[in-house]
C-alpha cells in the first residue's frame, strides 16, 4: 500500500509559486484559498534565506481530525487525510489545530461564518460519486487518474516531490549523496570544510528521517 | 407511594446520565499523538540546523499568502491546543458535569426534597416581577440552547454520530454550529441586562455569613434566616457575573473571527470559553436542581412570579418580615 | 452497551471507510445549501472582500490535446493545454518538453486562466468625450486607417509610431516589419530596445551574434555561473532547474552580484553586493585579479581574441582599493570570486536587465564578454554569455528587426538590405523608396537611418520638431502590445499622450496606456487576441524555435494580431505588396506561408533551414530531444536541436540540426560547430581579426578567414560544387544575399560557417566608448566619482533625437535624493502587468505595489512595514506604495518592482478602464519617478539606476 507524501527541498525550492497557482489551476479554488503556499523564511538574511513550499501534509495522527467537532476528515488507504464538505461546519478548529495552517476558509466572517473548509486534496478530490460534482467542490482527482499532485509536478526547481513515500525519498537521497558526497554547499554559504561534513552527515540523518515514513 | 416512584425514576436517570458520562470518557480521552515535527522532518528535509531550530519554534518568516497566520511555517502552539482540549478540558468537562450530577443525585437520594415545613397558606406574594422573569427564562432558555449546542460540538461526536444517520448528524451539527454562534450573542445581552437588573440585591451581608455557615439548612437544626435572595442565590449570581461573563466575552471573541485574531487567541480563547462554560454548566445543574426537584415551591416563583406565604416564611424569612411590614404600613 | 460499542465502532479507520461509503452515496444535498445559506449572512471582514473569477465549467466531453509554449518568458516552457468542446478546461505538465520537463512558474502555471479571463478587451472602442464606446471592426480600421492616412499626408509617414511587441509570435513579428516596413517608416520598434538592445549591440560587435551562446540546458554542464543583473530566480524560474542541477551534479559554483539579495542570491556560493551601476568597474575588478595571477587563458586569447592588451591597460586603472570604492566591494571578495571563476571552467556569465538598462549599458555588456573570453569560456559547452531574454518571443522579435534600426535578419538600413528584402517579398525597390519620406535629415534619408526608439517615443511627440531628424513630431503612436508603464518618465509621457493626434492600442487586455493618458477623445483600443488563440512559432532565449498550436478560437470580438495587419494594410492600399507570397484565409494570413517567406530571407543568422513542417515535427516528438543536449535521438529529427536553434543554415532541404552552442569549434558546422563571425574586417592596426589556429573541426581551411562571398568561393575552387540553378542565384552575391543557400551550403561542405572563422575583439571602435569604461550613472550618489568617471557629452542626434548626458549629471540631486532607486521583477507579474493582474490567480499572490526599504532607513524615517509612503523621483514624479522593510537592500538602496500601473501619483485609474476590463490589482508605477537617462549605442533606457527619497505617507 502506498503511503502519499509530499517532500519540499529547501535547497532547491525558489520561492517561484509555481506550486501556487499550479493547485489554482488544479483545483481552482476561490480567490482567497491557497491550499499550498511558500514561506521564505529570514527573507533577505544572506546565507539564512529559504523557502519552503507548504500544504497539508496529511500527517500520522492528523491533529485537524483529532479536533474535528463534526469528524469530516477521514484517512484513505494511501495514507491521505481527505475531507468532506457536506459535514463540515466552518468552526475553524482544523485550522487551529493544524501545524501547517493547512486548513483554508472561504471567509473569516461575524458569526464564525467561515464557510467550508478547503484543504490540500493531494489531488485526489474529496467524498463525491459524480465526478464533476467531486471536481466542482473539492477539485481535481488527478489521484485516480494515476496522475500525481499538479503542485509538483508544475515545480519550476523540481523542489517538490510527491508521491510515494518511499520513492519520494530515494530521489530526495540521490541529490542528497551528489551534495553531501561532493563535499558540496549544505546550506546557501560556502562552509568550511569540516562543517560540510557535518552538514552532510546531517543530511543522511535526513534523507534516512524522510524514508521513515510509517 | 406515587412520590417515591417519581423519586425512583428521577433517581435513576439521574444515574444513567452518570454512567453515560463515566463510560464515554476513555473515549473521549483517547490520545491522539501527532507529531508535527515528524511531519515536518520528513517533508522539508534538509537545510541547516539553524533553519530547524526557526521553523519548529514557529517564527515567522515572508509568504504572499493572505491567509491567517500564514506567514508562519509550523505553528507548534496547534499541538498544544489540541492536547489541552482532547485531553483535558473534554474529559475534564465530563468529569465536572458528571461529578456535579453524582453530586446532585447523592443528595436527592440522600436528603430528599426540601418540603415546605408548613402548609400552604394559599397567600401568594409577589417575588419575581414580570420583567424579571423574563429576563430569567430568555437567559435560562439561550443557556440551554447553547449548552446543548455547545456540548455537541465538543462531545456530539462520541455520541450522536454513531447513532445518527450522516444526512441527520450533518444538518444537526451545522444547525447546532450556527444556532450557538447566531444566539451566542444574544444570551451574552442577557446576561448583561440581568447583571444590571439584579446586582443590586446581591451584595453580600452578614445574614449571608450565617446563612454559609449553616450550610444553608443542611447543617444544625432550623432554616437560616435570608433576604430576598439567600447566600446561595447570590453566589450564583456572582459566578454568573464572572464564568458568565467569561463564557460571553471569550464567546464573542470566537464569534467575530473577522477582526484578524491570530490562531494562537483563538486558540486561548476556546480554552476559556470552553473551561468556564463547562464550570457554568456544572453550576447550573445545581441551580436547576434547587430551583425546581430540590426545592417544593421553588419553581412557581420563577414560573408565576408569586410565592406562597409559608414559603417566603421557611426560605426567606427576613425579605417575608420586609415584605409583610410594607404591606402592613401601607 | 449500545452507546459504548458504537462509540468504539467509530474508531478511525472502520470509521472512515464507514464514512466514505455513506457519503459516496451523495446524501445531504439539503443541508450544504441550508449551511451555506446561513454562512453567507455573516458579515465579510475587511481582508475579505473576494474579486469574483470565471470557474470553468467541467464536463466529461472527450478531451483534445494541445501542444503549446507559455507566452510570459523566453526561457520557451512547453504547455499541455486539454480542450473540451472549444474550452480549455486542463492543463497538464509536459514533462518530454526538453526545456521545462513539466516545470513552469507561477506564471506559467497559471496560464490556464487566460483561457477564461473576463477582463479583456472585448470589442473594438474608442473613447468619445471620455466615455468608452463600442466599435465595429470595420469602423474601428477605417476610422483609425483614416487618420493615418491624413497624418502622413500632413506631416510625412514618420510621424505615426508603430510600436509592437514581443508577444508576436515570430511571424507576426515579422510581418508587422514588412508592413511598417512597406507603410514607409523604421519608426517601429518593440521592447527589446528597453530589455536587451545593449546585449545586442554589444554582445554582436564583440563576437557576431548578439544572442545567448549556448542554451539553458546546456548550463547543466557549467562548473560556475556568474549572475550579474539577472534574478533568475523571479525572471526565469524554470531556468533555475538547469542550474541547480548543474549546482547539484557538477557542483558548480554560483556567484550572484547584485545590489539586492535576490531569490537567486539565497541559491548562491557566494552572494556579492555590489553597488548599482558599478558593473564596469566591478569586472575590471575581476580582471584585475584574473591577470594578476594569469589565471587567463593564454592560448585561447592568442588564437580566438583580438586586442586583450587594449583591456590589460584599461584594468591597471582599476586596482582593488579603486574597485572597493566604486563598487563597495573589498579586495578579498573579489579575489575569491575571480578564483572561483578561474578554477571551476567552463563557467557562464548571465545578466539581465540588471545589466542592460543603463546609460552604460553597452559597455556593462561587452565587460561581461570580455570576462567570459579572458576565461576562455565561450564556444565551450556548459561556458557562455547567458543573455536571458525577457519576453516569452523578444529574441524572435529582435531577429525579425522590430526595431528601428533594422530590417529582419540584423540585415541594417543600408539599400542593399532594402534591395535584399524587396527581392524576397518580391516587391520593387523603388516602390519602397516612394512609400519613405525622400528628404535628407542629419545623417541621412529616413529611410536609411535609425528610427525613433521606443524608449524616446515620449521626446518624439515632445521635441521641438527643428531638433529632429525627421519632418515633424509622431502624432500618432501604435501600441501594438505594449505596456507603457515599463518605460521611464511616466509624469512626461503622461503629457506625450495628450499631445497626440490619436492612439491606438491593440492588446488582448486594455493596457496602462488606456488609462494613464488623461484624453477624452481619440483612443482606440483593438482587441488582440492572445498566443493561444492562434499558432505560429517562437524562439526562446537559447535560439530554439517552438512552435505553438491553436488552443481555442480567439474570445470576444478578439483577432490574431496578423489578421489585425491585414485588415489595416488593406484599409492603407498596400496589402498586395505586403501579401503578395502569402495566402489569405478570410482575412487571416496563413502562418506557414509567413514561416516559407522569412527562411527565404533570413541567411544571416539561420533562420533559413526551420521549415514549417521541421518546426512542427519537433513540436510533436519533444520526448526525443535530450534534456541535456538537446539532441535528438532516434525519429526522423535523430541528431538535430531541439527547435532548430539559429543559426540554422541553408535551406531546410540542407537539414542542418541547427546550433546548440555558438562558436563551438568542437563540432563540424554541419553540426553545429562555429568559429567567431568575421564581421569586422580581417585586419586592424596590422593585427588579424582571423582566428589563428583554430576552426571548427573539419574546416577544409583549417584556419582563420573570412565570411563568404561568390567570389570567395571561386578563389577557393568550391564554385563548382554548386548547382546550376545556385551558380545563377549565387552570382555577385555573398552568403547573406544568395537566396538560393548554395554559397551557405558550400561553405558547410567543406567545414566551414558561412560567416568566415573570425576573432572575437574587446575593442569596438565604432562606439563611443571602444574599451568598456566606467562611467557615473546620470544621477548619482556618489558626486566625488563623477569627476574622475563623468558622462558623455551630449549628443546632437542619436536616433534622430538629441540625447542629454552631461547635462543631466551636472545637476546635483544628492541631498534631496540620497538614497539610489533600482526596480526589477516578480515572479507572479510580467512587463507592465496588464495581462498577469488580470489573472486571479496570480493576482491574489501580489496585491500591493510596495518599496523595499532597509531597515535602517526604515527606523530613521519611522516607517514601518506595510506602512503607506511616498517615494519621490528627481524629476518630480512621486508614487504611493507600500514599505516593504527587508535586509534585500542596503541601505544606499531602495527597490521597486515595475509590474504595477493603474495608479498615477496617488490617483487611482481603476475608474478609467472600460467596464470590467480593469484589472484585479492595480498599483503604482515604478517609472513614475524613474528618470531621464538612455545608453549612447541604442537608447536603452536607465531603469537601474536612479536616485529617491523617501518619506511616511500621512
Ligand atoms: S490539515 Fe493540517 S493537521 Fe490535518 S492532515 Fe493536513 S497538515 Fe495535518
Ligand atoms: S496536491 Fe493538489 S490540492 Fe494539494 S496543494 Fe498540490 S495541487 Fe493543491
Ligand atoms: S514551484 Fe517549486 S521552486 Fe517554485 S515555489 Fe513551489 S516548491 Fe518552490
Ligand atoms: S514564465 Fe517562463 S519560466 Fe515561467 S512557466 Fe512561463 S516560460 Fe516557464
Amino acid at each position: 500500500m502506498a503511503r502519499m507524501k509530499f517532500l519540499c527541498d529547501s535547497e532547491r525550492c525558489i520561492e517561484c509559486n509555481g506550486c501556487v497557482t499550479a493547485c489554482k489551476n488544479a483545483n481552482e479554488t476561490e480567490w482567497g484559498i491557497q491550499r499550498r503556499r511558500v514561506v521564505t523564511l529570514d527573507d533577505g538574511e544572506v546565507g539564512k534565506e529559504v523557502s519552503i513550499s507548504v500544504a497539508c501534509m496529511h500527517c500520522t495522527d492528523a491533529p485537524c481530525m483529532a479536533v474535528c467537532p463534526t469528524d469530516c476528515f477521514y484517512p484513505t488507504e494511501d495514507g491521505l487525510i481527505l475531507h468532506n464538505k457536506d459535514a463540515c461546519i466552518g468552526c475553524g478548529y482544523c485550522l487551529y489545530a493544524c501545524p501547517f495552517g493547512a486548513p483554508q476558509f472561504p471567509q473569516q466572517g461575524a458569526f464564525g461564518a467561515r464557510g467550508k473548509m478547503d484543504k490540500c486534496t493531494f489531488c485526489a478530490g474529496g467524498p463525491e460519486s459524480d465526478p464533476v460534482l467531486e471536481e466542482q467542490k473539492y477539485g481535481a482527482n488527478r489521484l485516480r487518474e494515476g496522475k500525481l499532485p499538479l503542485c509538483a509536478e508544475m515545480c519550476s526547481t523540481k523542489a517538490l516531490l510527491a508521491g510515494d513515500a518511499q520513492q519520494v525519498a530515494d530521489i530526495f537521497r540521490e541529490r542528497v549523496v551528489y551534495r553531501g558526497h561532493r563535499n558540496s554547499a549544505w546550506g546557501s554559504a560556502d562552509h568550511e570544510a569540516d562543517q560540510s561534513e557535518q552538514l552532510a552527515k546531517n543530511a543522511a540523518d535526513l534523507a534516512y528521517d524522510a524514508t521513515q515514513s510509517v | 407511594m406515587e412520590k417515591s416512584r417519581s423519586r425512583t425514576s428521577v433517581g435513576f436517570w439521574l444515574v444513567m446520565l452518570l454512567v453515560g458520562c463515566m463510560f464515554s470518557l476513555p473515549v473521549v480521552a483517547q490520545s491522539q499523538g501527532a507529531d508535527a515535527r515528524r511531519e515536518a522532518l520528513q517533508s522539508m528535509p534538509g537545510t541547516t540546523p539553524d533553519f530547524w531550530r526557526d521553523a519548529a519554534g514557529g517564527v515567522s518568516g515572508r509568504t504572499t499568502s493572505q491567509s491567517v497566520g500564514a506567514d508562519t511555517l509550523i505553528m507548534t502552539e496547534g499541538e498544544r491546543w489540541k492536547e489541552i482540549r482532547n485531553e483535558w478540558i473534554s474529559p475534564g468537562g465530563l468529569l465536572a458535569l458528571g461529578g456535579s450530577l453524582t453530586g446532585i443525585t447523592f443528595f436527592y437520594l440522600l436528603v430528599g426534597r426540601v418540603k415546605l415545613e408548613h402548609p400552604r397558606t394559599g397567600k401568594r406574594i409577589e417575588r419575581w416581577t414580570r420583567w424579571d422573569r423574563v429576563i430569567h427564562w430568555y437567559v435560562a432558555t439561550l443557556f440551554i440552547i447553547l449548552a446543548l449546542t455547545g456540548l455537541s460540538i465538543l462531545y456530539a461526536k462520541w455520541f450522536l454520530m454513531p447513532i445518527l444517520p450522516t444526512s441527520l448528524w450533518s444538518a444537526w451539527m451545522i444547525a447546532a454550529k450556527n444556532i450557538h454562534n447566531y444566539l451566542g450573542p444574544l444570551f451574552s445581552l442577557g446576561v448583561l441586562v440581568m447583571i444590571v437588573k439584579w446586582i443590586k440585591h446581591n451584595f453580600f451581608n452578614l445574614v449571608d455569613l450565617k446563612w454559609f455557615i449553616k450550610g444553608g439548612g443542611i447543617v444544625g437544626k432550623g432554616h437560616p434566616s435570608a433576604g430576598y435572595l439567600n447566600g446561595g442565590e447570590k453566589v450564583w449570581f456572582w459566578m454568573i457575573v464572572f464564568v458568565g461573563l467569561t463564557v460571553a466575552v471569550s464567546g464573542l471573541v470566537l464569534d467575530f473571527p473577522n477582526f484578524g485574531q491570530t490562531r494562537e487567541t483563538m486558540q486561548l480563547f476556546l480554552i476559556i470559553h470552553a473551561v468556564s462554560s463547562l464550570v457554568l454548566m456544572a453550576a447550573a445543574f445545581g441551580h436547576i436542581y434547587i430551583g425546581t426537584l430540590g426545592t417544593e415551591g421553588a419553581f412557581e416563583g420563577m414560573k408565576t412570579g408569586y410565592v406562597d406565604e409559608s414559603w417566603a416564611k421557611q426560605h426567606h424569612d427576613l425579605w417575608y418580615e420586609e415584605v409583610t411590614q410594607k404591606q402592613n404600613k401601607s | 452497551m449500545r452507546l459504548h460499542k458504537k462509540v468504539s465502532d467509530s474508531s478511525l479507520d472502520s470509521q472512515s471507510a464507514n464514512r466514505l461509503g455513506v457519503s459516496r452515496r451523495g446524501f445531504l444535498k439539503g443541508t450544504s445549501l441550508a449551511a451555506g445559506g446561513i454562512a453567507a449572512t455573516g458579515l465579510l471582514g475587511k481582508t475579505m472582500i473576494r474579486p469574483t473569477q470565471a470557474a470553468t465549467p467541467k464536463s466529461s466531453a472527450p478531451v483534445e490535446i494541445k501542444r503549446t509554449i507559455c507566452s510570459h518568458c523566453s526561457v520557451g516552457c512547453g504547455v499541455y493545454a486539454h480542450v473540451q468542446n472549444g474550452v480549455w478546461t486542463y492543463q497538464e505538465a509536459a514533462f518530454d518538453n526538453p526545456i521545462n520537463k513539466g516545470a513552469h512558474c507561477a506564471k506559467g502555471a497559471a496560464l490556464r486562466y487566460h483561457g477564461h479571463s473576463t477582463r479583456r478587451l472585448k470589442y473594438p472602442m474608442k473613447l468619445e468625450n471620455g466615455q468608452w464606446k463600442k466599435l465595429s471592426w470595420e469602423q474601428a480600421i477605417n476610422e483609425v486607417g483614416d487618420k493615418i492616412e491624413q497624418i502622413r499626408a500632413e506631416s510625412g509617414p514618420d510621424s505615426v509610431f508603430w510600436l509592437g511587441s514581443a508577444k508576436f509570435n515570430n511571424e507576426q513579428a515579422y510581418l508587422f516589419r514588412k508592413m511598417v516596413s512597406l507603410w514607409g517608416t523604421n519608426n517601429v520598434e518593440h521592447q527589446a530596445r528597453i530589455c536587451h538592445s545593449t546585449t545586442v549591440a554589444g554582445v554582436a560587435n564583440t563576437w557576431g551574434y548578439g544572442a545567448m551562446t549556448n542554451s539553458y540546458n546546456d548550463m547543466q554542464n557549467s562548473r560556475s555561473m556568474l549572475f550579474i543583473g539577472s534574478n533568475a530566480a523571479e525572471a526565469h524560474p524554470v531556468s533555475m532547474q538547469h542550474v541547480l542541477i548543474a549546482k547539484e551534479r557538477n557542483n558548480c559554483k554560483i556567484v550572484v552580484a547584485d545590489p539586492r539579495f535576490t531569490r537567486t542570491a539565497a541559491k548562491a556560493n557566494q552572494y556579492v553586493r555590489i553597488r548599482p551601476g558599478s558593473d564596469v568597474a566591478y569586472v575590471w575588478g575581476l580582471l584585475w585579479h584574473i591577470f594578476a595571477n594569469g589565471w587567463e587563458d593564454k592560448q585561447y586569447l592568442a588564437q580566438r581574441v583580438y586586442g586583450m592588451d587594449e583591456i590589460r591597460e584599461e584594468i591597471k586603472q582599476f586596482p582593488p582599493e579603486v574597485v572597493q570604492d566604486i563598487t563597495g566591494v573589498d579586495e578579498q571578495t573579489m579575489y575569491q570570486t575571480a578564483k572561483l571563476l578561474s578554477d571551476n571552467r567552463p563557467g557562464c556569465v548571465v545578466w539581465c536587465m540588471g545589466g542592460t538598462q543603463h546609460t552604460t549599458g553597452n559597455n556593462n555588456t561587452r565587460a561581461y564578454c570580455i570576462l567570459e573570453l579572458a576565461l576562455g569560456n565561450i564556444g565551450k559547452s556548459g561556458g557562455g554569455a547567458n543573455i536571458f531574454r525577457g519576453h516569452d518571443n523578444v529574441q524572435g522579435a529582435t531577429d525579425f528587426g522590430v526595431l528601428s534600426d533594422s530590417l529582419p535578419g540584423y540585415y541594417g538600413l543600408a539599400d542593399g538590405a532594402w534591395k535584399h528584402w524587396a527581392g524576397v517579398w518580391g516587391v520593387d525597390f523603388e516602390w519602397i523608396q516612394n512609400r519613405f519620406d525622400q528628404t535628407e535629415y542629419r545623417g541621412g534619408k529616413p529611410m536609411n537611418t535609425n528610427g525613433i526608439t521606443v524608449s524616446r517615443w515620449v521626446d518624439g511627440v515632445l521635441e521641438d520638431k527643428e531638433k529632429m531628424a525627421q519632418n515633424d513630431n509622431i502624432r500618432a503612436m501604435f501600441y501594438w502590445g505594449h505596456a507603457v508603464n515599463s518605460q521611464t518618465r511616466g509624469p512626461e509621457m503622461r503629457e506625450a499622450m495628450k499631445k497626440l493626434d490619436m492612439m491606438v492600442i491593440v492588446d488582448p487586455y486594455p493596457t496602462v496606456a488606456a488609462v494613464m493618458n488623461d484624453r477624452t477623445d481619440g483612443v482606440y483600443l483593438l482587441p488582440a487576441c492572445t498566443q493561444f488563440e492562434t499558432y505560429g512559432s517562437v524562439t526562446a532565449s537559447n535560439r530554439s524555435i517552438q512552435w505553438r498550436s491553436k488552443v481555442i478560437e480567439p474570445h470576444f470580438e478578439s483577432k490574431p494580431d496578423h489578421e489585425i495587419m491585414y485588415l489595416l494594410a488593406k484599409k492603407v492600399g498596400i496589402e498586395e505588396q505586403v501579401f503578395k507570397n502569402i495566402a489569405i484565409n478570410g482575412n487571416e494570413p496563413l502562418i506557414e506561408d509567413i514561416v516559407r517567406e522569412y527562411n527565404r530571407g533570413m541567411w544571416t543568422i539561420g533562420y533559413t533551414g526551420q521549415s514549417p513542417e521541421r518546426l512542427k515535427y519537433h513540436q510533436e516528438n519533444w520526448h526525443a530531444f535530450d534534456f541535456t543536449s538537446l539532441r535528438a535521438v532516434g525519429t526522423d529529427a535523430h541528431g538535430d536541436f531541439y527547435g532548430l536553434p539559429w543559426p540554422c543554415w541553408g535551406t531546410a532541404e540542407m537539414k542542418h540540426p541547427g546550433t546548440h552552442v555558438l562558436y563551438d569549434t568542437s563540432l563540424p558546422v554541419k553540426d553545429g560547430g562555429l568559429g567567431f563571425r568575421a564581421n569586422f574586417g580581417v585586419e586592424r592596426n596590422g593585427q588579424t581579426l582571423l582566428a589563428e589556429g583554430s576552426a571548427p573541426v573539419g574546416n577544409e581551411i583549417g584556419d582563420g578567414h573570412p565570411e563568404f562571398t561568390a567570389a570567395m568561393l571561386q578563389q577557393l575552387g568550391w564554385w563548382d560544387d554548386l548547382t546550376d540553378a545556385e551558380k545563377t542565384a549565387a552570382e555577385g552575391k555573398d552568403w547573406k544575399t544568395d537566396l538560393s543557400g548554395g554559397i551557405q551550403r558550400v561553405a558547410i561542405k567543406h567545414g566551414c560557417a558561412p560567416f568566415g572563422n573570425g576573432k572575437a575583439r574587446t575593442v569596438v571602435w565604432t562606439f563611443p566608448d571602444a574599451i568598456p569604461k566606467h562611467r557615473e550613472p546620470l544621477y548619482t550618489t556618489r558626486r566625488d566619482l563623477v569627476a574622475k568617471y563623468p558622462t558623455w557629452d551630449d549628443f546632437e542626434s542619436l536616433y534622430r533625437m538629441p540625447t542629454l548626458y552631461k547635462t543631466i549629471q551636472d545637476r546635483d540631486t544628492s541631498a534631496e535624493f540620497p538614497i539610489i532607486l533600482t526596480s526589477g521583477r516578480l515572479v507572479e507579474y510580467e512587463g507592465g502587468g496588464d495581462e498577469t493582474r488580470s489573472n486571479p490567480w496570480l493576482a491574489e499572490l501580489q496585491q500591493d505595489m510596495f518599496v523595499e526599504i532597509n531597515p535602517f532607513n526604515a527606523n530613521t524615517l519611522r516607517i514601518a512595514d506595510g506602512d503607506d509612503v511616498w517615494v519621490y523621483g528627481p524629476e518630480g514624479g512621486r508614487v504611493r506604495v507600500k514599505a516593504m522593510v527587508t535586509n534585500r537592500v542596503d541601505r544606499d538602496v531602495a527597490f521597486m518592482p515595475f509590474h504595477f500601473g493603474g495608479e498615477f501619483q496617488g490617483e487611482d485609474l481603476r475608474k478609467r478602464y472600460p467596464a470590467g476590463s480593469d484589472p484585479y490589482v492595480l498599483g503604482e508605477a515604478v517609472n513614475t519617478v524613474t528618470t531621464y537617462g538612455y545608453d549612447p549605442v541604442t537608447l536603452m533606457q536607465e531603469t537601474k539606476c536612479t536616485v529617491c527619497r523617501i518619506e511616511k505617507a500621512a
